[in-house]
């Protein structure tokens, strides 16, 4: 160990070590009456601190989003003890990943997701700022560059007549994602709608959902895929399950991108 | 009557969707826009209460008594979500300005009333600290930066940073005490 013990508190508190600096602090605060006292009394002194947040209203559709996604997690996560495999796991993974074995049909609230994500859109769109400013990374502020957004609405293929519409927030290696479509298809069994980005023909996976009784569905996606990508093409495919590697079904609505 | 947060929780357990309900509409709000304190981003903070409501829908045990008050321990499980997320975001940042959300408040129930009340009396108490004091706390908690980096954002010593977060912290206790201590009097 290359540091005293006692020093790496506000780095535990703050979640800031290692998984074996943080065993290796855990062993010492068991013995450690410092530790112990100063911890707690960092915990109550910052206890207020929440409360002093500005209250903002929740983004649109944000709680039927959330509960049917919160729902359609895997219970295999009771499974998975400790932090370890759950810092292991990507977040995008959580926010739209559809775990094979549980019934996918079934959206929390079906009624008013889609429709309030397309207000996210129209809201999005007129609120999103572009900053571009190269100069302001200095200094080790958390200053913030980066960030186009675009809209595309997908064309639906010969024969259908759905639509769709999504939004995209670049960073220089994420994409947040966002899919709205109304007037689908209705699903049978394990079958979901799965999006994908195209990438030199190659599809990768972006979000999968399952419409509701009026044929509305949404995801939002953070595209997360090591390397550096170009995506040329934006897809909707009709799966079998939630779990398809790379399309199976027809393409019901695309775009360029 | 108001069923006990660690009734509802007991059955989120059990998997009850009707508790989970029940709590993510209690929390949603207060969860929602600390996230958004800490990560500046609508998106991550939808992230973040999400993430939080799936380890509550999906391990059993997180929460017992022992951990203190429900509530406290919800926020501080909110408050690492929260720089978890950061850190993974953190190569790829990007900004949305949500000027039309925060001028949407609406008071609705008497729990953000009273939030809205501790949050203008603990802002009263943050602003009597020096502008220092202020920005080892904003950096230390609401960022959650590690030790060294608070050392390189100030300028200062690492070895002093943990003595200076706990002053600042010590400092706004009685502040807040005060700012209290007046509204009772006035
Ligand atoms: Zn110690």
């Amino acid at each position: 160990m290359t540091k005293n013990s006692c020093d790496v508190l506000l780095d535990y508190f703050n979640d800031q070590l290692t998984c074996e600096e943080r065993k290796e602090f855990e062993a010492h605060l068991q013995i450690c009456k410092d530790c112990q006292d100063e911890l707690k009394e960092l915990q109550e002194l910052t206890a207020d601190l929440p409360y002093s947040s500005e209250p903002i209203e929740p983004s649109a559709g944000m709680r039927e989003r959330v509960l049917s996604n919160v729902l359609q997690a895997e219970n295999s996560d009771m499974a998975m003890e400790g932090t370890e495999a759950e810092k292991n796991k990507t977040s995008n993974e959580r926010v739209t990943e559809i775990i094979p074995g549980k019934k996918v049909n079934k959206w929390y609230k079906p009624l008013v997701a889609a429709v309030l994500v397309l207000s996210l859109i129209g809201n999005g769109a007129a609120i999103i700022y572009i900053n571009q400013d190269e100069d302001v990374a200095d200094s080790g502020s958390e200053t913030i560059r980066d960030t186009i957004q675009r809209m595309e609405e997908l064309q639906p293929s010969e024969g259908v007549s759905a639509q769709a519409t999504a939004m995209m927030i670049e960073q220089n290696k994420n994409t947040n994602l966002v899919v709205q479509a109304s007037d689908l298809p209705p699903l049978e069994g394990e079958e979901t709608y799965q999006v994908w980005v195209v990438e030199d023909g190659k599809p990768y996976r972006a979000g999968t959902f399952v419409p509701n009784n009026n044929g509305l569905g949404a995801v939002s996606y953070v595209i997360n895929y090591e390397g550096n990508h170009k995506w040329d093409t934006i897809a909707i495919t009709k799966e079998p399950t939630a779990n398809s590697k790379t399309p199976q079904g027809n393409i019901l609505l695309s775009s360029p991108l | 009557m108001r069923e006990h947060d660690l009734d509802l929780y007991r059955r989120i357990e059990a998997q009850d969707e009707n508790a989970l309900e029940l709590l993510y509409d209690r929390y949603e709000k207060l969860l929602f826009s600390f996230a958004f304190r800490m990560t500046n981003n609508k998106f991550l903070s939808e992230e973040v209460v999400q993430e939080v409501f799936t380890k509550l829908w999906t391990k059993k045990g997180m929460y017992d008594e022992s951990k203190g008050k429900f509530s406290s321990w919800l926020l501080t499980i909110t408050r690492n979500t929260s720089i978890d997320l950061l850190r993974k975001k953190k190569e790829t940042p990007y900004e949305l300005e949500e000027r039309d959300a925060l001028l949407d408040e609406r008071p609705s129930t008497e729990e953000v009333v009273e939030w809205k009340e501790s949050s203008e009396r603990i802002c009263t108490a943050v602003k009597e600290l020096t502008s220092e004091q202020q920005e080892i706390i904003e950096l230390f908690y609401f960022k959650g930066m590690s030790q060294s980096k608070i050392a390189t954002t100030c300028n200062i010593p690492l070895g002093t940073v943990k003595g200076r977060v706990r002053l600042a912290l010590k400092h706004l206790r009685e502040k807040l005490s005060n700012v209290q201590e007046r509204g009772v009097r006035e």
